[in-house]
């Protein structure tokens, strides 16, 4: 046998121990790489390039074996299937689909326009521009962030900084909302709980409350001096109920602390921790926290290095401790073309909206996983011991 | 206009029946022949009727290309050359030709055998089938006639697995058949030069589809060999001879220390017979662009891997076995599976396609329960009421190395083709595809339907010597116009072949004659006409095979000479002869003249 370098060694050992911690997982190679995943259908996402000029937007079906559950030894279909693609003149740096429609909404992360697409139905599979909205905005050459309302008419919500929030309907381009207010802090997040109240966060870290029903209501939490000059917010509420009642909102800091508060009293949060990662990256424009759909007390966080570390927050304290992740996928880091273990950054992942442990991630060198990981620290675990 | 035709042949849109008809400067080429696996009437056949009504297609095909031994590249091929009639060469690579007729024999043995099938070739008609085929070695140019030329180029995939080039003149059309961009195990990836055809032909599934890694098929191969195992359970693999069955092999002892696993792996003995002496082809084969580590491990000396015997079957505890043939349609993986299936701790995992009626096709539908049919005459030794129970797990995985949408990209940026056509696929769900072709590469994209002809415009060149002193004279006159004082030899560089006539017309120039003529001295006594009437004679004496001539006026004619006599006004006895001759024929011309001046012979009688 020929020598094995440590590099090798580590993707094999890496390799041998997938087979027990995940139950399932795919890896893809898209051409360009992309940093927005968005569902359009429980078995479709939306993946787009951010290259500084032309760029594909592409609708993927998910592959089939991973849905075939009982079945799952007759089905041997593992690929990726292109459904729909087209092509965009700018980079994508936002993309959010519209519930209840085939389109998605998208911004290059550095104007303040918008460009609305139809993904398309069955009978053609190119995703066309129908239009752009205009945004009358503070600051025009930050990138605008996006999100839609759980319910009601097709509209998107946006903005670059707090005082040019808008909600805008979709087919005729006009405000139906704008939040009246001077703060110029920079948005990192925007994200709906109900079909009007939304939180925003600020790059700060201040997290905001608003509702479309009332321009003037605005509800500021601050950061309170903690740590970190970049803050994004990850937010899980419970959409079967019209209003929020019990909602947890996560904050991310680019010095890897995590603060989770409940919507009923932002101001002082149920618990934090310092995350145990060490950053490969000076980059924050990745940073991502989001909380499992269909798990409890379960967040994902990414954008430091090449991994995407899964947290229970149930045994995290009020006050701030360093806590070890319950999982940490390394797909990304093990190149078969090179083990070089610091290039590539997890640019963005999902979670899958009602199977449990199922996640996508994306990293800069193209790679797109399908993962369902094995929970090896709970009761109902999956794992094959 | 020269152009280029392309038609996949058959009905429906389906894939799985590869053949495809190109008429290329004034040649008929078929691209493969492959039979449809989910029908059982004509459907499963290409419509050859495209071809011709009725009748054989040997007038009307200049050659047969096979890419590789897949059914649905190959298996209608002894029904088109034996029971349609085809007598003409059929062109595969050698392993594709030694592996090709036994996977048409089993196949044949299915279909006839166990479906009790009648409009189907014999093992005879594919005897004679391959008795046509002339094998093909990689980038080798080979003549199929005066103008047209074929060559292979390799596209791993499966052993023997060729793309073909066809060129007529400097027309050419590559067609890629199965390929695959990155390696595996045991198969390198495909390679093509910048050749430039006018078109590539690719199947277009691939293009719309992102592969899940090798790696995460292996992992889950592995996944499930060491979840049986550790139950106690044994796994069967039924494997064709070669190909699959190393990779899995390789990949199980990389492994296996690794995993802290004390099972016995086993393969059968069939199955190193018939590898060892595939892998003989195999190795040379592999030699051309094929991972050097591959090359440097003996085929079958594993650590870890050892050969079966029919009587570890009912050994207790867990095992792994790797046994022939692929289909569980008879011999020792169907022995094993009917001693394993019914027990649900055991499982058996299928690394390819099953044919319909196999056991193979059946298990992987799901099929729980397993009765022997009438028909079952391929397994003598099982009784009639044969049934079984399908408790052990079944797993259906997909090895086969595909190229997938960046593969296709990757694929045309080394051929460079001026065109790209996509068959197997439906336009109006392939308009993404196409619009990213065109707009990367600036080239048109073809989808014909089956049934359907592509019609592709090409523009071959007819190459022509310019003298240096011609090419000197031109790059010294300046300027873009051109100028009737001086005459330029590429114009807007474009060249035209023209008659005479015509290029004096266009020049303006008339056309002169040129005549030489010259006058020799004969002492001749005699009158002048019978002076005529001697040179006539001798003439057409040492002149045979000419045209000579003696006309009413005293002319002798020689072709287009003219000999006149006339007697020297100062001198009696003397002949003074005029020979005129034009320059087209000098030579006789100049022949003549020096044959006359030596006189003419004195024996010659005047008639």
């Amino acid at each position: 046998m020929y020598e094995i370098s440590s590099d090798e060694n580590e993707f094999e050992d890496w390799f041998i121990e997938s087979l027990k911690i995940y139950s399932n997982i795919h890896e893809y190679q898209l051409e360009h790489p992309t940093r927005v995943i968005e569902w359009t259908g429980e078995k479709n996402v939306c993946v787009a390039g951010y290259n500084l000029s032309k760029n594909e937007i592409l609708e993927l079906l998910l592959p089939l074996k991973l849905f075939a559950d009982d079945n799952q030894g007759l089905c041997a279909e593992r690929d990726f299937k292109v459904v729909h693609g087209g092509f965009t003149d700018g980079s994508i740096h936002c993309l959010k689909h519209i519930p209840g429609t085939r389109c998605v909404v998208t911004n290059d992360g550095s104007s303040s326009k918008l460009q609305v697409w139809d993904v398309g139905g069955d009978d053609c599979d190119v995703i066309k521009k129908t239009g752009d909205i205009h945004l009358k905005t503070a600051s025009l050459d930050k990138g605008v962030k996006i999100d839609s309302p759980l319910t009601g008419n097709a509209s998107v919500l946006h903005g670059s900084q707090v005082n040019d929030i808008q909600l805008t309907e979709l087919t005729s381009g006009t405000p139906l909302y704008t939040l009246g207010t001077d703060i110029p802090d920079v948005l990192s997040s925007l994200r709906f709980v109900s079909g009007s109240v939304f939180l925003a966060c600020s790059v700060n870290g201040d997290v905001y409350v608003g509702d479309t029903r009332s321009p003037s209501y605005l509800q500021k939490s601050p950061a309170g001096g903690r740590e970190g000059n970049h803050w994004c917010m990850g937010v899980r509420a419970d959409s079967s109920l019209p209003e929020p009642s019990s909602c947890s909102v996560a904050r991310l800091s680019s010095s890897c602390q995590a603060v989770v508060s409940d919507l009923r009293n932002l101001k002082s949060p149920v618990c934090q921790a310092q995350l145990n990662v060490q950053r490969k990256t000076t980059s924050d424009e990745f940073l991502i926290v989001t909380w499992a759909p269909a798990l409890d007390n379960c967040l994902a966080v990414s954008g430091f290095d090449g991994m995407v570390q899964i947290y229970n927050t149930a045994s995290w304290r009020p006050e701030l401790m360093e806590f070890q992740p319950i999982f940490i996928h390394r797909g990304h880091m093990m190149s078969d073309a090179h083990f070089d273990t610091s290039s590539s950054v997890v640019t963005t992942h999902v979670w899958h909206p009602s199977r449990p442990w199922t996640v996508l991630s994306a990293a800069g060198d193209g790679s797109v996983h399908v993962w369902d990981w094995v929970d090896n620290t709970t009761a109902s675990s999956k794992s094959l011991a | 206009m020269p152009e280029i035709k392309v038609t996949p042949l058959g009905a429906g849109q389906d894939v799985g029946r590869s053949c495809i008809l190109v008429s290329i400067g004034g040649k008929n080429i078929m691209l493969d022949c492959g039979m449809h696996m989910g029908y059982n009437d004509d459907r499963r056949f290409p419509d050859f009727s495209y071809i011709t009504q009725q009748g054989r297609l040997t007038e009307f095909l200049d050659c047969v290309i096979i890419s590789h031994f897949h059914l649905d590249h190959c298996g209608a091929l002894p029904y088109m050359s034996e029971m349609v009639g085809y007598d003409g060469p059929i062109y595969m690579t050698h392993p594709t030709k030694a592996i090709c007729p036994i996977l048409l024999e089993d196949f044949r043995k299915i279909t006839v055998d166990k479906k009790g099938e009648t409009n189907f070739f014999t093992s005879q008609m594919i005897k004679d089938c391959m008795k046509k085929v002339i094998p093909l070695n990689l980038h080798q140019t080979v003549q199929v006639d005066d103008e047209l030329e074929i060559k292979a180029y390799y596209a791993g995939h499966v052993l023997g697995a060729a793309m073909v080039q066809i060129k007529v003149g400097s027309e050419s059309v590559v067609y890629t058949g199965d390929y695959n961009m990155t390696p595996d195990r045991h198969l390198g990836a495909a390679w093509i030069d910048k050749c430039r055809p006018d078109i590539l032909i690719s199947e277009s599934t691939y293009a719309t589809t992102i592969r899940d890694s090798k790696r995460c098929r292996e992992r889950d191969f592995l996944k499930k060999v060491h979840e049986t195992v550790e139950r106690g359970g044994k796994v069967l693999i039924p494997v064709f001879a070669l190909g699959r069955a190393q990779e899995l092999c390789i990949l199980l002892e990389t492994f296996w220390e690794r995993m802290n696993m004390k099972a016995p792996i086993y393969f059968s003995t069939g199955l190193t017979e018939k590898a060892n002496h595939y892998y003989k082809l195999f190795i040379t084969w592999t030699n051309q662009k094929i991972r050097k580590t591959f090359v440097q491990r003996n085929m079958f000396e594993f650590k870890h891997i050892k050969a079966f015997d029919r009587s570890y079957i009912d050994n207790p505890g867990p095992m792994v076995v790797f046994a022939t043939p692929g289909m569980l349609h008879a011999g020792l993986s169907l022995q094993i599976f009917r001693k394993w299936a019914g027990n649900e701790k055991n499982m058996i995992i299928m690394p390819g396609y099953c044919v319909q009626g196999t056991i193979g096709h059946k298990i992987l539908n799901g099929q729980k329960k397993l009765e022997l049919e009438n028909r079952q005459t391929v397994i003598p030794e099982y009784e009639p009421g044969w049934s079984l129970e399908v408790k052990l797990q079944v797993e259906y995985m997909s090895f086969s190395a595909h190229a997938d949408a960046k593969g296709i990209m990757q694929l045309i940026r080394m051929a460079e083709p001026r065109n790209m056509l996509l068959v197997h696929g439906e336009a109006k769900k392939m308009e993404f595809l196409k619009d990213k072709i065109e707009q990367e590469f600036s080239i048109n994209c073809f989808m014909p339907a089956n049934g359907e002809t592509s019609t592709v415009a090409t523009n071959p060149s007819v190459p022509v010597d310019i003298s240096l002193n011609l090419l000197k004279r031109e790059m010294a006159l300046g300027g873009p116009l051109p100028d009737p004082k001086k005459p330029r030899t590429i114009w807007r560089a474009s060249l035209r072949l023209v008659s005479p006539e015509q290029a004096l017309k266009e020049l303006g120039l008339s056309e002169h004659q040129l005549r030489f003529t010259c006058r020799v001295q004969l002492q001749d006594a005699h009158s002048d006409s019978d002076t005529h009437i001697r040179i006539y004679t001798h003439l057409k004496s040492v002149l045979k095979g000419y045209t000579i001539q003696h006309l009413p006026d005293g002319t002798v004619m020689v072709e287009s000479i003219v000999i006149k006599v006339s007697s020297s006004p100062e001198e009696p006895n003397t002949k003074v002869l005029l020979l005129s001759w034009s320059y087209q024929d000098e030579d006789l011309g100049s022949f003549l003249s020096t044959l006359l001046k030596k006189g003419l012979p004195a024996a010659l009688s005047s008639m």
